[in-house]
């Protein structure tokens, strides 16, 4: 039915007489051209619907002109959406050729450009809408366009904001900050999949307000190391005594104004602009800026003093936009195609800030001040040389998950760590909340300080991410497929096969000794034993404790021929119980040794733990890759339920660069509750009519397989039925799971989208379509597509094709070596060029 | 109090499906000016019990039902409040206690943040805040020269992120996603920032002066820049202008009401302006603070952290000399001779306190022929829920709201269906009620709880006038 079409192609009624300008009344120089051959699309494909009282949508063509410009753009843009994402006319329409189609598209487009009001330009450059450019026209060698990025402000990002405070107060090696007191960071990058760092973020009110206090702190601080310079921190005094840090030194410019009672000179201001502008700017004030800058220290010093004023001109620099923006304009002569190069400035600054968080290190500051920054392998040899420096970008991958029990993982290059946890999203396990009893009380929500299970699965995920990078050999398809993961392992391999030889070595020798009915003893005749193993930590104020828990510890892990983790269950602030997630056996939990020295301890029950590899990765079964990592599932999941269509749609996007629309906002979207079936007959009862598998079809087929996971990655043959009426038995521990009746999971699937017909087809499991994604020069390809958008801050556009082609051959013909793409990229036309296009 | 709602409310038990709680519209019709309404926020840390709550006048048959959570209302004149409430006895006219509601999708446990108001998990990363709090809902709704203004007892650590209990501070309402907003500390630090425009202090003022041509300066050089862009460039800068014009706006209108501001300045002797100042002086000054904002017209909705667990409680009434730490009240450690449960009493009935002046001061405020508080709405509840280590099967309000509110619920004890009982209602619900009631037609605010297998969007239509 056509009705069901709320948002109506827009029909230009233009009949026999249609003049070929329609002019407004109100507005002369609005006026719509419509040209000849766009009238007769218009006509033959779009009038049938929308003419006359009865038009479809109530859209009418003859009424056009009594339009006001206001509303006639909003007409236009939604007719070029539907012209673009082929909404319009209706599937059961006969469909305009791909000429006429194009026709229509070009005519709406230059309408609207005229006005500055096309709003599919906008939407466009949202991460969403990447996979609207055409995959196979990008790849195809037959876009001759030259590559260019749009001169733009990019907003930092979170942690290079962080960094820029530390420039401010001019701190360098260890005297940098991990947090500063009185800051609050401004940016959040959005939570979902994909790359999030795009240059289309504007700032607004909100960073605003942060902002002024954050102007607030860091100008106290400057004027506060500026008064009390060279003096001893001991003799000083602090408004607030839980805020006693301040920059060790102050630019001199400052003192010389703080520490005068007169009035400074000219020169003394000036200098004093200049100063902050370089803290905060990085260059020293134009003599536009001059201008303005100067009067207004005159003029607060004159009202507020020498120290006040000062600290007023240090707010007003802190409060530029350009603080909070990366420039790239590109200078010098416009080439042929009217592309600029970045600046050495701003491509010293452009490459430092894709490759991690600080700014440009000395050397290649240097190369751009000596001029060596302007040619395609300036731009490689120093790409490259900061891809070796293991020590520059050296750093947490993500401060943000770290707590009082676990810290992230650190990388040498953690950007290139970043790229692959937004594109594949597993971050996203942060943000699902799940019922802990269902997971028999394994699972841990995050909390105040802790990101507790899933961050240490992040994390864990981050690890397998980062020992591929450092390998640098066929990136993607390892980590689609690798077997081999950490778990756990919070010690190096050295480090942790050494604590578990100590731990052996001191069961073997005291596991027939009476440590059991007089432990005292036990250890007194093997004190200098115990003191040559650093492992033991057992000697102190409670060593008989301490000493029983580690031999009840060693007993059923070593005394089973387990090897047990490295860190002791009861040791202060002990979080690790995830295995399970892992399909692992348990590790004992902080309680099961509390009471080994209580008379009344009556031993421990028989549970088998985990025996843990020492040396990881190690090979997990029934794990293939990234996307049967547990924190991927997860994050791939409800809060009840696994989401086999989100987990399809992000194969199908991320993957196989597909596109799937959005839902309708007619559809409610709820699967069924039926206690006899399981989520996936669910899923499929609801998602099987023609109306929605139009749309399904692309995701459904590519998510079901994974159904053999639930929603906290465990794997599982059979599904419990989670339903009052399947109810076997209740738990009888505080947060452990209900049993309930099961049935057998199909883990059929479907592969389409690949152009390759050796890989697509009917897959068995996960593990089958995981192969065959995995050899797929189109994921490969999608993937590099990605990489493109994190590097750049944007979506690819036609013209960007070359870019991706070099790209995509660079990984190909360096072994699948990621760091090869990152020099291609980042040398590439795309990243060297920009051109004003506004 | 108009007499068919107080016949209504002669039965002492009804049912879960009788309670529909009608009567007539009580929002005045006025033909003149209609005056703004406002909203008072007041939230308190470690928990509010539910059965502190309960009237001790109740009958057995009532006791029972309250234990068993059934869903019954009772008209407050038949009974007596509790002993701790006595400081607001007499605007049991204006009283609902409410019981009953949930709050499992909000962060339970210690320290909430964000979650009381805006009914979502919120820890101390803006991340975490999904969007505007439910106060700044409603100062969107009621626009004034200041909008929303947020005063704070900060605790020393742990509830908010900096332990600065003096200064401006992240609060624990938000603006929009990820946007945090920024509470007054101290009495003294409101005073100077909300009328430092008409400060007779000469340091004061020049200050004032300084930051005025800061912003000036500010906005001039941004929307000097902006005009020099087009295209997508255009508004990166212009958005950052027009906020910063924004900010100036909101300066101009403040700063046009001198005479009015002058007129209502609060009255605070040094005392209650010192840096350190006890617990219950701080309140005390906040709360004069908070009035002359309210009488003035700078704003119509304040929230107001009375105390946070993290909060050292000090100058409390009968133990003045005590630190009080909440936590250990919380655990149920005693203070000098009083027991955990009578040094919570001691607390509440400061902070009942602090609602009796409040509301007592508004209603001798004459306004559009009645007075300030027949169009004000207060409320009081804990930022947790309904203990120290909370989980949110519980969120008790008291609600004093003047003769005009929207909300058909005055005077009387309502205690809703238990957690997942049939007709159960969440603190989502309460807020959509209270957004639906004056004009915001949201379908639902704030998260839905996960473990609840009940139909839970939506307004609690039984509260509609």
């Amino acid at each position: 039915m056509r009705q069901v079409y709320l948002v109506c192609f827009i029909t230009l009624l233009l009949g026999a007489s249609m003049p070929a300008l329609v002019s407004f009344a109100e507005d002369a120089s609005a006026r719509l051209l419509v040209p000849e051959h766009v009238q007769r699309v218009l006509k033959h494909r779009c009038m049938n619907c929308h003419e006359g009282e009865n038009a479809e949508g109530d859209v009418r063509l003859d009424k056009i002109a009594e339009l006001k410009l206001d509303a006639r753009l909003d007409l236009l843009n939604r007719a070029q959406d539907q012209i673009f994402f082929q909404t319009m006319p209706p599937a059961d329409a006969p469909q305009p050729a791909t000429d006429e189609r194009s026709m229509l598209a070009d005519w709406l487009q230059s309408g609207l450009r005229k006005h500055n009001a096309s709003n599919l330009d906008k939407k466009l450059r949202y991460p969403d809408f990447g996979n609207y450019v055409d995959h196979e026209t990008l790849f195809s060698g037959q876009i001759k366009d030259k590559p260019f990025t749009p001169a733009r402000r990019w907003l930092v990002s979170p942690q290079i904001f962080h960094e820029l405070v530390n420039d401010i107060f001019m701190l360098t090696g260890q005297s940098r900050q991990r947090s500063f007191y009185g800051v609050t960071n401004p940016f959040v990058l959005p939570d979902h999949s994909g790359v999030r760092d795009y240059d289309n973020t504007a700032l607004d009110g909100g960073h605003l307000l942060v902002m002024l206090n954050n102007a607030e702190w860091i100008s106290q601080k400057q004027i506060f190391s500026a008064v009390h310079a060279d003096k001893d921190r001991r003799t000083l005094e602090f408004s607030n005594p839980q805020d006693r840090w301040y920059p060790p030194i102050s630019p001199p410019a400052f003192v010389t104004i703080v520490s005068q009672k007169s009035r400074p000179t000219n020169q003394e201001m000036i200098a004093a602009i200049h100063a902050q502008s370089e803290c905060v700017l990085k260059r020293k004030a134009s003599v536009e800026e001059l201008d303005r800058y100067l009067p207004l220290l005159q003029s607060s010093i004159e009202l507020g003093g020498n120290t006040e004023g000062l600290r007023q001109m240090l707010v007003s620099v802190l409060l530029e936009s350009e603080f909070l923006y990366r420039q790239e304009f590109g200078a010098g002569e416009p080439d042929a195609y009217g592309r600029k190069k970045l600046s050495p400035v701003e491509a010293a600054q452009a490459i430092a800030y894709a490759l991690g968080d600080p700014g440009p290190d000395e050397e290649l500051q240097q190369a751009a001040f000596d001029g060596r920054l302007i040619a395609k392998d300036d731009y490689r040899r120093e790409v490259q040389r900061l891809l070796a420096n293991e020590t520059h970008f050296n750093g947490p991958v993500d401060p943000g998950i770290s707590g009082k029990n676990m810290q992230s993982h650190v990388s040498t290059h953690p950007k290139l760590v970043r790229f692959f946890r937004e594109f594949f999203g597993y971050t996203g396990a942060l943000k699902v909340f799940k019922d802990v009893t269902r997971s028999d009380g394994y699972y841990q929500n995050p909390a105040r300080g802790t990101a507790g299970t899933p961050g240490f699965l992040v994390k864990e995920a981050d690890r397998v991410v980062d020992w591929y990078l450092q390998r640098d050999e066929d990136v993607f398809r390892n980590l689609l497929t690798t077997e081999d993961f950490f778990v756990y392992h919070n010690k190096d391999n050295e480090t942790g096969q050494k604590i578990i030889a100590e731990w052996k070595e001191a069961y073997a020798r005291l596991k027939d000794t009476d440590w059991k009915t007089d432990p005292e003893r036990v250890i007194a005749e093997n004190l200098e034993f115990i003191q040559s193993k650093k492992s033991l930590n057992i000697l102190g104020g409670k060593q008989k404790r301490e000493f029983l828990r580690h031999m009840y510890f060693f007993g059923e892990t070593i005394g089973k021929g387990r090897t047990p983790f490295t860190t002791v269950s009861f040791a202060h602030g002990y979080t690790y119980n995830h295995s399970p997630f892992y399909n692992l056996p348990p590790t004992p939990n902080p309680f099961r040794y509390g009471d080994v020295e209580q008379k009344n301890f009556k031993g421990l029950d028989d549970t088998e733990f985990w025996d843990y590899p020492v040396e990881q990765p190690f090979r997990i079964t029934n794990r293939k890759g990234l996307l049967t990592h547990p924190a991927w599932l997860i994050a791939h999941s409800g809060n009840f339920q696994t989401d086999p269509i989100r987990r399809g749609r992000w194969i199908r996007e991320k993957l196989l660069a597909g596109r799937v629309p959005d839902v309708p906002i007619t559809v409610d979207a709820q699967v069924p509750d039926d206690p006899h079936k399981t989520f996936r007959e669910r899923v499929e009862s609801v998602t099987s009519k023609a109306e929605c598998w139009k749309c399904h079809q692309h995701m459904n087929p590519l998510g079901l397989p994974f159904e053999v996971f639930d929603d906290f990655g465990r794997y599982r043959l059979e599904e419990p039925l989670e339903s009052p009426e399947n109810l076997i038995s209740r738990t009888k521990t505080k947060y452990g799971s209900d049993t309930y009746r099961t049935r057998s999971v199909s883990t059929l699937g479907e592969l389409l989208g690949t152009e390759d017909s050796d890989l697509d087809g009917v897959v068995t499991d996960p593990f089958d379509l995981i192969d065959r994604l995995s050899q797929s020069e189109r994921v490969r390809q999608s993937i590099i597509r990605h990489a493109f958008r994190f590097f750049m801050g944007r979506n690819e556009m036609l013209s960007d094709s070359q870019t991706l082609i070099d790209a995509d051959e660079a990984y190909t013909e360096n072994g699948g070596s990621f760091k090869a793409v990152v020099v291609s990229l980042l040398s590439s036309d795309s990243f060297m060029y920009r051109k004003d296009v506004n | 109090m108009i007499s068919n709602r107080r016949e209504f409310l002669t039965q002492s038990i009804l049912g879960a499906g009788a309670l529909s709680l009608s009567s007539a519209k009580l929002f005045a019709d006025s033909s003149v000016s209609k005056p703004p309404t406002r909203f008072i926020f007041i939230h308190k840390g470690n928990g509010l019990p539910p059965h502190s709550l309960v009237p001790p006048s109740f009958s057995e048959e009532q006791m029972e039902a309250e234990k068993r959570k059934d869903s019954f209302a009772v008209d407050l004149d038949d009974h007596d409040l509790p002993e701790w409430m006595s400081p607001i006895a007499g605007h049991k006219n204006n009283l609902t206690i409410l019981q009953g509601l949930s709050g499992k999708m909000c962060t339970t446990g210690h320290h909430t943040w964000c979650s009381s108001l805006g009914v979502f998990k919120a820890n101390e990363r803006l991340s975490s805040i999904k969007w505007a709090t439910v106060d700044f809902e409603l100062a969107q709704m009621f626009p004034s020269p200041f909008g929303h203004i947020e005063f704070a007892c900060f605790p020393a650590g742990g509830g908010n992120s900096r332990g600065n209990i003096n200064g401006i501070e992240k609060g624990f309402s938000a603006r929009g996603p990820q946007q945090p907003n920024y509470a007054f500390g101290s009495p003294k630090v409101a005073m100077q920032e909300l009328f430092k425009s008409v400060a007779t202090d000469q340091q004061a003022q020049s200050q004032y002066q300084l930051q005025r041509k800061v912003l000036e300066f500010v906005a001039t050089r941004e929307a000097g820049l902006a005009e020099r862009l087009t295209g997508t460039e255009r508004p990166k800068v212009a958005n950052y202008a027009d906020a910063v014009q924004d900010i100036r706006k909101r300066n101009a209108r403040v700063e046009a009401m001198g005479d009015v501001l002058r007129q209502h300045l609060p009255e605070l002797n040094g005392k209650y302006l010192a840096d350190d100042i006890s617990t219950v002086d701080r309140q005390v000054g906040f709360t004069e603070v908070l009035l002359s904002t309210l009488i003035s017209g700078m704003t119509n909705v304040v929230t107001f952290t009375v105390d946070e667990l993290g909060t050292n409680y000090t100058g409390l009434p009968g133990i003045e000399g005590e630190n009080v730490n909440q936590h250990d009240v919380g655990h149920g450690k005693p203070v000098r001779n009083f027991e955990a449960t009578e040094v919570r009493k001691k607390i509440r009935h400061q902070h009942m306190t602090v609602i009796d002046t409040i509301v007592s001061r508004l209603k001798s405020v004459p306004e559009a022929g009645g007075t300030m508080f027949d169009n004000t709405m207060l409320f009081y509840f804990p930022d947790n829920g309904e203990t120290h280590h909370s989980n949110g099967s519980e969120w008790p309000f008291l609600v004093l709201a003047g003769d005009n509110t929207r909300l058909d619920i005055g005077r009387r004890y309502i205690r809703l269906p238990g957690y997942g009982k049939p007709g159960h209602k969440t603190l989502g619900n309460w807020y959509t009620t209270i957004l639906n009631a004056y004009g915001n037609p949201i379908n639902h605010y704030g998260s839905l709880d996960v473990g609840l297998n009940i139909d839970q969007a939506g307004p609690i239509e039984r509260f509609s006038a």
